[in-house]
C-alpha cells in the first residue's frame, strides 16, 4: 500500500520536474502567440488566417509533401540554420554568465571573412576550401569578441555595452569592405558572387529521392546540429566546459577552486564570437553566396540568437529546437504578409514576448506550482479518507 | 581649413547631439542609483521617437507629440519596472526583450498606419529654436555675437530642458531626502527598508522617471532634430547613454558632461563627412567614431568606476 503511494508521489514529482523544465518555454510560446493574435486582431486583421498562412508558409501542405515538395520545410530549416549557430553563441556566453548582446557584430565579421576567403580560395578543391573558410570565419568572429572579452577580464567593462559598440563598429567596417576592397564591379552594396565549389550544397543534392523539388536548406544545418552536440559535450565533459559552468554559476567559488575568472571569461566570449562568426559564414556559403551590406537591415540573426538561447534555457541541444521554432516563424512570416496582409514585424514582437515570458519564469513557475499544490492538497485529502 | 572646421556651429551641434544621450543617461543614472539596470533605454527612446511623430501627425500639434513620446517611454519602462521589481526578473533580459519589442512594435504600427515599412511621413513643422535674435551689422562684435548666439542661444526647447534636468537631478540627488533615499536603495536596500523606505515603490518611481526622460530623448530626436522616424533610428544611443552614465560616475551632471563628449564625437563625425573631399577617408570610418570613443573611454576609465553596490539585484522583502 505505502510503496505504491511512494511510487505515485515520485512519479508525480518527476512529472512536475519535467513540466517545470519544458513547461516554462512551452507556456511562454503559447502566451506570446496569444498576445501576438490580440495585436493582429487589434490592427483589424484576422489572426486565424494570419497564423494559418504562417503555418503553410513554414511547413507547406500534405498535398505538396505527397509529390516530394518540401520547399516550405526547407525554408524553415534554412532560416533555422544561422539561428542554431547564433543561439549556441549566446547560450555559451550565458553559461559563463556573459551576455553577448553584440553577437550580430561577430556574425557580420564571420560573413565578411567567408565572402573574402571564398573568393581568395576559389582554386582549391571544396573539401579543403570550405573547412578553411569556416575556420577563418570562426576566427574573425572570435577576434571581434576578443577586445570586449579582454576589457571585461581586465577592467570589468560590461560586455553588454562593449559588444554592442563593437556590433555597430563591425556594421560600418563590413559596410566599408563591401563598398570598397570587396565591392562587386557591377552592382553596389554587395560582394561578387562566390564560385560554386565553396557553396554549402543544398540538401536535395544529397537526398534526391526524397526531396524532388530543390530546397534552400543546406549542409550548414547538418554542421550546426553536429556543432550543437559538440558544444554540449564541451560543456559537459571537458575541463574548459567545467570552468565555464563554474564561473557562470559561482565565480567566487570557481576562483577558490583554482579557476581563473579572467581567462575563462576571455575563452568563453571568444568561443561565443566564433560560433556567431559561423552563423554568418553559413549564411554566406549556404544561402546568399555573397555578402550584402547590412547597414539598412536593422536587427539581425544575432538578436534572434538571444531569443533562441533564452528559450532553450542555454541548453545546446534545446537550441536546435528553439532555432527551428524561430526559423518557422521567420519562414512563415512572408506568407502571412502576403496572404493575411499582416506586417512580418509581428514576428519580432512575438520574439520579444517569448524572451520576456521565459525570463519571467517566476510568474509562470508560480502559476504551475500553485496548480500542483492545489492538486496535491486534493490528493492528500482523498488519501486521508 | 581649420577655421571652416571649428565653426560655432560645430560646438552647437555637439550640444544638440548630446541632448538625447544626456536625457537618457540621466534617466539611466536615476534608475541605476535605485538599484535597477535599465538597458531598455534604447527601446524607450525608440518608442518615444516613434509615437512622438505618430501623434504629431495625427493631431497636428507637436507639443501633444512630445507628451505622447514621454507617455510611451513611461509605459515601456512600466513593463520594465513590473518585470524587474515585482517579478524579480533578470533586469538585462527584461531590457533586451523590451528593446526588441520596441523594434517590432514601431515597425508593425508603422506599416499598419502608413502602409509601408522603413520610415513614417515627415512632420510639417519641427520644433523651432526658443530664441530668434536678429544678427547685428559687421565687425568684430558681430563675430563675437555670432559665437554667443550659436553656442548659447540657438537651441530648441528640449536642449535647454536637458540642461535644466541635469542641474535639478544633481541637486535632488544630493540635497533632498528623496535623493538620499534613492542612493541608499542602490547601495543597501535592506538598510533603507529597515528605516522605513518603501524599496519597491521607490524603485518603480525611479524606473518610470527614466522612462519619461528616455521618451523625451526620443522626442528630441524626431520632433526637434530629424522631423521623421525611420526604423531603428536610435542606432545604439541608449547603450552609449549607459556608457555616459558610467563615465559620469553615476551622477546626473557627470552623465551630462560625458554625453557632451560623445555628442562632440558625433558632431565631428558629421562635420568630417562634409570635408570628405579634403580628408579622403571613407565615410564608414567617421560613422564608427562615437562607438570607438565609447569603448576607449570604458577601457581607460572602468577600473576606477564603481557603480551602486546593489544594482541589478532584485530585492525581496523578508
Amino acid at each position: 500500500m505505502s510503496e505504491t503511494h511512494e511510487a505515485s508521489v515520485i512519479r508525480e514529482r518527476m512529472w512536475m520536474k519535467a513540466l517545470r523544465t519544458a513547461g516554462v518555454p512551452l507556456l511562454s510560446v503559447v502566451l506570446a502567440m496569444a498576445i501576438g493574435s490580440i495585436i493582429i486582431a487589434a490592427s483589424g486583421k484576422d489572426p486565424v488566417a494570419a497564423f494559418g498562412a504562417l503555418l503553410t508558409g513554414a511547413f507547406g501542405t500534405p498535398e505538396k509533401w505527397a509529390i516530394g515538395n518540401f520547399k516550405a520545410i526547407g525554408d524553415t530549416i534554412s532560416r533555422a540554420t544561422p539561428l542554431i549557430f547564433a543561439g549556441l553563441a549566446v547560450a555559451f556566453g550565458f553559461r559563463a554568465n556573459l551576455f553577448n548582446i553584440g553577437a550580430n557584430g561577430q556574425l557580420l565579421l564571420g560573413s565578411i571573412a567567408a565572402a573574402g576567403l571564398g573568393l581568395a580560395l576559389a582554386g582549391l578543391p571544396s573539401l579543403i576550401a570550405v573547412p578553411l573558410i569556416l575556420i577563418g570565419a570562426a576566427l574573425a568572429g572570435a577576434s571581434w569578441a576578443f577586445i570586449p572579452a579582454i576589457l571585461k577580464a581586465k577592467v570589468g567593462a560590461h560586455e553588454v555595452i562593449t559588444t554592442m559598440m563593437f556590433s555597430w563598429i563591425g556594421l560600418y567596417l563590413t559596410s566599408w569592405i563591401i563598398a570598397g576592397p570587396l565591392a562587386d564591379k557591377t552592382v553596389s552594396s554587395q560582394t561578387p558572387m562566390l564560385p560554386e565549389q565553396v557553396w554549402l550544397p543544398t540538401l536535395d543534392k544529397f537526398l534526391p529521392a526524397l526531396l524532388r523539388v530543390p530546397v534552400r536548406a543546406h549542409l550548414g544545418f547538418v554542421i550546426a546540429v553536429a556543432l550543437a552536440f559538440l558544444v554540449w559535450w564541451i560543456l559537459k565533459r571537458t575541463t574548459l566546459g567545467y570552468s565555464v559552468r563554474a564561473v557562470g554559476y559561482n565565480p567566487l567559488a570557481a576562483q577558490n577552486g583554482g579557476i581563473s575568472i579572467g581567462i575563462t571569461t576571455v575563452y568563453a566570449l571568444c568561443i561565443s564570437g566564433a560560433l556567431a562568426g559561423l552563423a554568418g559564414a553559413s549564411e554566406v556559403l549556404g544561402v546568399q553566396h555573397r555578402m550584402f551590406d547590412e547597414v539598412s537591415a536593422g536587427s539581425g540573426f544575432g538578436f534572434t540568437g538571444i531569443a533562441v538561447a533564452l528559450l532553450a534555457k542555454n541548453h545546446p541541444i534545446a537550441v536546435i529546437f528553439a532555432a527551428i521554432l524561430f526559423g518557422a516563424l521567420s519562414a512563415g512570416s512572408s506568407m502571412m504578409q502576403l496572404v493575411a496582409n499582416v506586417p512580418d514585424k509581428i514576428v519580432t514582437i512575438i520574439q520579444a514576448l517569448i524572451i520576456f515570458f521565459v525570463g519571467a519564469e517566476t510568474i509562470i513557475n508560480w502559476l504551475i506550482k500553485r496548480r500542483q499544490k492545489l492538486a496535491l492538497e486534493q490528493k492528500g485529502a482523498t488519501d486521508v479518507e | 581649413m581649420w577655421s571652416d572646421f571649428f565653426t560655432p556651429d560645430l560646438f552647437a551641434s555637439a550640444i544638440r547631439m548630446a541632448t538625447p544621450l544626456a536625457l537618457a543617461a540621466i534617466g539611466g543614472t536615476i534608475c541605476e542609483r535605485s538599484g535597477v539596470v535599465n538597458i531598455a533605454l534604447e527601446g524607450i527612446m525608440l518608442v518615444g521617437a516613434f509615437f512622438g511623430v505618430v501623434v504629431t501627425l495625427a493631431t497636428g500639434n507637436v507639443w501633444v507629440g512630445v507628451l505622447a513620446a514621454i507617455l510611451a517611454g513611461i509605459l515601456l519602462s512600466a513593463i520594465h519596472a513590473f518585470a524587474s521589481v515585482t517579478l524579480r526578473m533578470d533586469q538585462v533580459v527584461s531590457g533586451t526583450a523590451l528593446n526588441i519589442l520596441a523594434l517590432g512594435l514601431t515597425g508593425f504600427v508603422m506599416e499598419v498606419i502608413y502602409g509601408h515599412p522603413g520610415a513614417t511621413n515627415g512632420i510639417a513643422h519641427k520644433i523651432g529654436p526658443v530664441f530668434n535674435f536678429p544678427a547685428p551689422g559687421g565687425g568684430v562684435l558681430a563675430t563675437i555675437w555670432l559665437w554667443i548666439d550659436q553656442v548659447f542661444l540657438s537651441y530648441t526647447p528640449i536642449v535647454y530642458i536637458a540642461i535644466i534636468v541635469a542641474i535639478v537631478a544633481q541637486w535632488a540627488m544630493y540635497k533632498t531626502r528623496w535623493g538620499l533615499r534613492l542612493r541608499a536603495l542602490g547601495e543597501h536596500p535592506r538598510a533603507a527598508d529597515t528605516v522605513g523606505v518603501r524599496v519597491q515603490a521607490s524603485r518603480y518611481v525611479a524606473v518610470l522617471i527614466s522612462g519619461a526622460l528616455g521618451g523625451l530623448a526620443g522626442a528630441n530626436l524626431t520632433l526637434e532634430q530629424v522631423g521623421v522616424f525611420s526604423d531603428n533610428m536610435t542606432s545604439g544611443r541608449g547603450f552609449i547613454a549607459l556608457a555616459a552614465n558610467i563615465f559620469g560616475r553615476w551622477t546626473p551632471m557627470g552623465s551630462y558632461l560625458a554625453s557632451l563628449l560623445f555628442g562632440f564625437a558625433e558632431a565631428i563625425e558629421i562635420r568630417m563627412q562634409s570635408f570628405q573631399d579634403v580628408i579622403k577617408i571613407p565615410v564608414q570610418f567617421f560613422l564608427m567614431l562615437p562607438y570607438v570613443l565609447v569603448v576607449i573611454v570604458l577601457a581607460g576609465f572602468m577600473g576606477r568606476a564603481v557603480g551602486p553596490a546593489a544594482v541589478g539585484k532584485p530585492y525581496e522583502k523578508e
